[in-house]
Formats: C-alpha cells, sequence, structure tokens
C-alpha cells in the first residue's frame, strides 16, 4: 500500500507510526549519549538502569514488583520480544492460541517456531471474545495463548471478565500467555489490564511492551519483556542469538522516557483523543460504519456501504481515486475471507493531516 | 514450569566469554576479551547520527546502501547488526535437518543460529598452527544434505584472512556440490601488511549463491548502533528482509541514516584506521612473544591474536585465563569456547585434539592506554629472563 500510496501523493492513514517526532527531552537524552561515548555493545539483556526504569515503570502501572535483573530482558523493539519469546519458549508441533485479527508477525515467528496456530475470531461489532469457540481451542497440546491488548487493529481493550475466563482457562489447562502491551499508552475508554496482575497468573505470563507508540520513536527499537525468571531465561536465550544486544544510547534515552511525569501520559491521551475524534466524526459523516475503538490509534470501520468488493480493492480504490490510505484487515487473519469487509484506519497522524483526508473522503466517497 | 521452555532453548548454554566478562568485572581486571573498542566513535559518525535524531529520522526507515555490484533496491537487508542478518539468513535458507559446514575454530554463534532453524551444524578443522584449509577435508565433509558453507573472513578467533586459493577451494566446492555460501565479513576493512581482504562472492559463478553479511560496527567503532546488512541474489535478499521485519522490523532509523554517511567516509577514515590499528597489532605481537606465548603467525586482519601456550605450561586455556585474571588483572578468552567436535566424530583420540585446549584469545581494539596497562601488568608477572612465571609452573593460587 505505501508504494502506491506514494505513487498517487496519497494522504497516509494505513501504516501504524507518527508523522510527528518524539519529545525532545528524550531525543537529547540520546544525543547525549552518543556524545558521552555510549556507542559500544550493551550489556545482553540490557541496560541496567533501563532494565530498572522498566521494573519502576511496570509496578506503577500495575503494582507488581519485579526483579530488573532478573525479569526484564530489553530487545530491538516489540517485535523482536515477540519472536525471542516464541523462538524461546515454543517447541516445534506446540499449539498457540491467536485472538484473529492479529499484528502479522505473530503468526510469522510462531511457524518460525514450528508452532500450530489455533485461531478464534474476534467480530464486530463489538470484538468481543466468544467464549465457546474459545474453550474448544484449547487441547492438550496447547502450550501457549496470544493477547494483543488494547488490540491492533480493532482498538478493542480486553476486559476484565474476558481476562478472568482466559486466566481460568490457562490454569486449568497449565498455557503459558504472552501479552502484547504496546498500545497500553493509549488506553481511552477503560482502564488497561495487565493479565500478568490476575491471580496465579504472573508465574505463566510474558508481557511484552515498547518505547515506539507511547514516546512517537518507532524507529529507535527499543523494546522488552517482563517475565518470571524461568520464562526469561528463554527469552534471553533467543534474545541473544537473534540480534544479542540493543541500540546502546538509545537505551539510556529510554530510561529517561519512562520516568517522564504523569503529566507526559496525560497529555499523550488528550492529544490522542482530539486527533480520533475528528477521524471518527469525519469517516462517520463520510458513511462509513464505524465500529468503537477503546484504545491504541486505530480505528476500524466497514468499506461495504460503498459497494466495492473486498478490502483490498476498497483500499486500492481509495488510493487511486480518493487519496487517501487505509489498511486492508485481511492481512490480520489467518483466513482473509473473514476480514473482506474491514478496513482499518490510525489517526497517529498530526491534526492538519486528518482533516485533510477526512476532507478528501468526504469529498470523493460522502453520501 | 520449567518444562514450559523450548527444547532448543535447553540446548543453548551461557556463552563462556560472558561468564569470564562478569569474573573479569569482580576482580577489576583489564579487559582484552570483548571484541569491542574501549576508544570512541568518529565523530563525523556520531554528528550524523545526532543530526538524524534532531532531524525528522526517528520513525520506520527503509534505506538500503551500496556496495559491490548489487541492485540497492532488491539486493540488500538492513539488519539489527550483523547478528541479525545471519540469524536471518539462517532461518531463510535453512531447513530442519539441512547440513551447514562451518571452519573449526569459528565464532560461537553461527552455530546456534544454524540449530535454531533446525539445521545442522559440521565442522572442518582447520590446521594449526596456521589454520590451513585442506581441500580434502572439505570435500569428504559435503553430504546429500549440505545446503550451505559459512566463510568468516578475515577470521575471528585466528586473525587469518583466508588466501586466494583457498577461497577457491571453498568456491570450487560450492560449484560441484551446487550449495550455498553465507559469509561474515564483518572484519572486511581490517586488514594488515597491504592484505587485501577478497569477498567469496567476487570469484567466478559465485555472486548468485553468496549471501555477503557485515555490518558498521568494527569499522567505526559502533558495536553499539545494531546497524548490519545481508548482500545477497534478489530472492534470498527478500526472504532475509521478510524474515528480518518479522523479527524486528527495522535497525534503528537514525543510525541507518548516519550509516549513509559512515559509508562515504573519505579513503583517509579507512586508511587510518588499518595503520592504527596495525600499530596495536604489532604491539601486542611483541608483547605476547615477549611474555611467553607462540605465535606462529602474526593476525593479517581482524583485532584478534589467536596465541597458543607453550609445551611447558600444564595449565590448560581456562586455567591460564583465570589465573591471568587473578594475578594480573588481565582477561583474555580461552580458546576452547571457539572449537567444537562433530557428533559423530569418535574416531579420533583425545590426544589429536588436545591443541583445541591451549589457545588463548586476546583482543586488541584497545586504546594504546589500555594496551600499555596491560603490558605492565603483564610484566609484573614476569621472571627475569622475561616470560609469565605461569608458562613453566602452572601455580593456581588457592581458590
Amino acid at each position: 500500500m505505501s508504494t502506491l500510496a506514494i505513487k498517487h501523493g496519497a494522504i497516509n492513514l494505513g501504516q501504524g507510526f507518527p508523522n510527528f517526532d518524539g519529545p525532545e527531552f528524550v531525543k537529547e537524552a540520546a544525543i547525549q549519549g552518543i556524545k558521552d561515548g555510549k556507542n559500544q555493545y550493551a550489556r545482553g539483556y540490557g541496560v541496567p538502569d533501563l532494565n530498572l526504569a522498566v521494573a519502576d515503570r511496570f509496578m506503577k502501572d500495575t503494582g507488581l514488583v519485579v526483579d530488573p535483573e532478573k525479569e526484564v530482558t530489553i530487545t530491538s523493539g516489540c517485535t523482536e520480544a515477540i519472536a525471542a519469546t516464541m523462538l524461546g519458549l515454543i517447541n516445534s508441533g506446540d499449539e498457540v492460541i491467536l485472538f484473529a485479527p492479529f499484528y502479522d508477525s505473530y503468526e510469522a515467528t510462531l511457524s518460525m517456531a514450528g508452532a500450530k496456530i489455533k485461531c478464534v475470531t474476534l467480530r464486530p461489532p463489538d470484538f468481543s471474545v466468544p467464549v465457546d469457540e474459545l474453550k474448544s481451542a484449547f487441547s492438550k497440546n496447547t502450550r501457549a495463548i496470544l493477547i494483543n491488548t488494547p488490540h491492533n487493529p480493532t482498538g478493542k481493550m480486553f476486559t476484565r471478565e474476558e481476562l478472568d475466563v482466559i486466566a481460568s482457562l490457562c490454569i486449568e489447562n497449565d498455557v503459558l500467555v504472552f501479552t502484547d502491551e504496546v498500545y497500553d499508552k493509549l488506553a481511552f475508554e477503560m482502564d488497561h489490564i495487565s493479565m500478568a496482575s490476575l491471580p496465579g497468573m504472573y508465574e505463566r505470563t510474558v508481557t511484552l511492551n515498547s518505547l515506539g507508540k507511547t514516546f512517537s520513536l518507532t524507529g529507535w527499537k527499543i523494546g522488552w519483556a517482563i517475565a518470571p525468571p524461568h520464562l526469561t531465561w528463554g527469552v534471553r536465550q533467543a534474545h541473544s542469538f537473534l540480534t544479542f544486544a540493543t541500540s546502546t544510547p538509545m537505551q539510556y534515552a529510554a530510561a529517561a522516557a519512562l520516568r517522564a511525569p504523569d503529566s507526559y501520559y496525560e497529555e499523550l491521551k488528550r492529544d490522542y483523543r482530539k486527533k480520533k475524534a475528528i477521524l471518527v466524526e469525519g469517516l462517520k459523516e463520510v458513511g462509513f460504519t464505524v465500529f468503537p475503538s477503546s484504545g491504541t490509534y486505530f480505528v476500524v470501520v466497514a468499506h461495504t456501504p460503498f459497494g466495492l468488493e473486498n478490502d483490498v480493492t476498497f483500499c486500492e480504490y481509495l488510493i487511486k481515486e480518493v487519496g487517501v490510505v487505509a489498511i486492508p484487515t485481511s492481512v490480520f487473519y489467518l483466513n482473509p475471507e473473514d476480514g473482506k469487509d474491514l478496513v482499518r484506519f490510525t489517526f497517529c497522524k498530526d491534526e492538519g493531516t486528518l482533516r485533510s483526508a477526512v476532507e478528501r473522503m468526504k469529498e470523493k466517497l460522502g453520501k | 514450569m520449567e518444562d514450559k521452555v523450548s527444547l532448543l532453548a535447553k540446548t543453548l548454554t551461557p556463552s563462556p566469554i560472558q561468564q569470564l566478562s562478569l569474573l573479569a568485572q569482580r576482580c577489576n581486571a583489564i579487559n582484552l576479551a570483548e571484541g569491542f573498542p574501549d576508544f570512541p566513535a568518529p565523530s563525523h559518525i556520531k554528528d550524523a547520527a545526532i543530526a538524524a535524531i534532531n532531524s525528522d529520522f526517528n520513525q520506520y526507515r527503509m534505506k538500503q546502501m551500496h556496495g559491490l555490484d548489487v541492485d540497492p533496491l532488491t539486493d540488500i537487508a538492513i539488519c539489527c547488526g550483523q547478528s541479525e542478518a545471519f540469524a536471518a539468513t539462517m532461518f531463510a535458507i535453512i531447513n530442519p535437518g539441512d547440513e551447514v559446514i562451518l571452519f573449526d575454530p569459528s565464532y560461537e554463534t553461527y552455530e546456534t543460529c544454524i540449530k535454531m532453524a533446525g539445521g545442522v551444524p559440521v565442522y572442518v578443522s582447520l590446521d594449526p598452527p596456521h589454520w590451513n584449509l585442506g581441500r580434502d577435508k572439505l570435500m569428504m565433509s559435503f553430504t546429500l544434505r549440505t545446503k550451505a558453507i559459512v566463510l568468516n573472513s578475515p577470521h575471528n578467533p585466528t586473525g587469518k584472512v583466508f588466501t586466494e586459493d583457498e577461497l577457491e577451494i571453498i568456491a570450487g566446492a560450492c560449484r560441484a556440490r551446487d550449495c550455498l555460501a553465507v559469509t561474515d565479513e564483518v572484519y572486511e576493512l581490517i586488514t594488515y601488511d597491504n592484505e587485501e581482504h577478497i569477498s567469496l562472492a567476487s570469484l567466478p559463478e559465485m555472486q548468485n549463491r553468496t549471501i555477503i553479511t557485515s555490518s558498521l560496527s568494527k569499522t567505526f567503532s559502533v558495536t553499539g548502533w545494531r546497524i548490519g546488512w545481508a548482500i545477497a541474489p534478489a530472492c534470498f535478499a527478500s526472504a532475509i528482509r521478510n524474515i528480518h521485519i518479522k523479527v524486528t522490523d527495522s535497525a534503528p532509523a537514525p543510525f541507518q541514516e548516519a550509516a549513509l554517511v559512515a559509508l562515504t567516509s573519505p579513503p583517509e577514515y579507512f586508511e587510518s584506521l588499518r595503520k592504527d590499528y596495525e600499530s596495536k597489532r604489532d604491539y601486542i605481537v611483541e608483547l605476547l612473544l615477549r611474555v611467553g606465548f607462540q605465535l606462529h603467525m602474526k593476525p593479517k586482519g581482524s583485532f584478534f591474536v589467536f596465541a597458543e601456550l607453550p609445551e611447558s605450561c600444564i595449565l590448560s586455556d581456562i586455567e591460564f585465563v583465570e589465573e591471568l585474571i587473578k594475578q594480573a588483572g588481565v582477561v583474555a578468552v580461552p580458546g576452547c569456547g571457539f572449537f567444537h567436535t562433530n557428533q559423530s566424530s569418535d574416531e579420533f583420540s583425545q590426544a589429536a585434539f588436545s591443541y583445541q585446549k591451549k589457545y588463548i584469545r586476546f583482543a586488541f581494539c584497545k586504546s594504546d592506554a589500555t594496551l600499555y596497562s596491560a603490558a605492565q601488568k603483564l610484566g609484573q608477572l614476569c621472571d627475569a629472563e622475561g616470560p609469565l612465571k605461569l608458562m613453566y609452573s602452572g601455580e593456581c593460587t588457592a581458590h
């Protein structure tokens, strides 16, 4: 989509990264790190100060006290944390449960680990967890379940009730949980809940997160995995042979970032709420069926009112005839048919860009 | 819950190099073990990174670079260091059960990446003391399952630069057996005595079957930036890129921008890099000979010296290094970690491979002050004639 978009001069509300930059104080910290000579290999599982900052932040967010040295591992982005978790903790032939639609790296790294994917599909309008379908996905071969909350692409946030159901199934079947929480600071309609904080769950959970979305520095590739020591060990083993170490100066800057005062996070949410309002109101006025998004900077809509065949043809039309990019959600499903009615827009763009995109859509698509 | 760890992860053991570093830290030792510089990166590169952070290069970035005769749009995958480029390459080319030939001694990471991808490492020993490659030995290690050969030149840990003849042996084998070559050329710009590094891919009919991996790290003393790459025919490069995207998605964006500046550095930068390292090499070679090590060759490339303990020394490499840390406060790496044995080779007696416990790797990618300090400390442990007392008595300090 990106190449087609550039060719047509389209406004990109497809790929999920900001077109604005990260905060000055974090950039300054990285620059100072480079100048101070922090340019050689960092300790494989993370610069000690960052491990500590991650542990402190996790304590503030969940109330859980973790050992920064034994239970925190720094990786090149959350993507690598996911890869290291899959390769370090999943055996060939194991079954892993995923909720569709899902971020596409999950499927790829699971197949690198030789796992069998069992899919449970979340459906509009509220993408709630289908409990019966979930129960039947568990078998004696189930090794782990992966949860992404707040959820890309739908913006769904798993409720306490849903997490309780999943937790009890995991305890009953002795299954691990991997949670991808990169959008945890973009929780708008409800509070974010970490599975690791539920009773009996910390010992079987790997919590994955990163700097990129919270601090608009997606290109720095700073992520982490938090898990009890016996699970951390597997993650670290794989990590040390995937990338060996993570960008040193950025780690120092990340530690500074994670110590940002609460006001930073409040302002972040305020800004994103404004952007979300511009996009969501705009999409509704254009005539899309907009599904409620509780978190992340994504919103999923049904394009069916416009009469195009499927999500891919709609997105192509949107680029060529309207000059706006969205992502066809079929890429997020094991069975692409499941996503053919839905496309994903992002609002991690400056307000001017969002308004222009809405204008273009009103003009060319508006009913 | 311990049984939840993958079978693969269970076979991985902590790096002996890292364990020694911890011991060294406890003893406050001078570290000539791990291969990263203790002097700063060049300013013009750091400035480029700073400029990139200050401008807008902090989001995901896809950039290609020029190297060899390649199409930058299709033949290059930028990764988080050569480490990731190599790991991604293995996932890209190895099916479970495929064999991969490695030359022994070798950098410890290759084997694990091969196994992670389900491959089987097959070792071909280079012959001490000059670590020559034997053609017959190489050909005998091929089977119907051989998928690729891994070549690291200039070589870690020996400092050897594979000769043209040896490269032709490897190329000939690849052509004859229709197999791939994966090279690790991270030390490509660190060669001495006017030795020129030759890329295996530049030999006839090799470019279309070779995957080159390399990085910014050693050439520009920025090991912590994690900028590396794979250069390969489009079909392989795209497979590697796809895997890389799933494993890390991208290498740090500001440093990719700085890399562009780095790679267009004037020839004077590379000349002075070589000269500096060459004088450090000469210094450490002279030092090690003086204190009683055996060196059959000076390293022709990389920033490592692989020094042999004399016959009079009854200590193993590990014991020697431990004593060196405790008594002299200098750290190096015992060579045994670089040697491997094929699982099926039980026909050779222990004696044939006893040399594998007699080598120590010293890194000289350190400031002159560090090297001088190491020399002073070693000097304190020497007797009047010069050699380290450890070389004769093999006395261990009490535990």
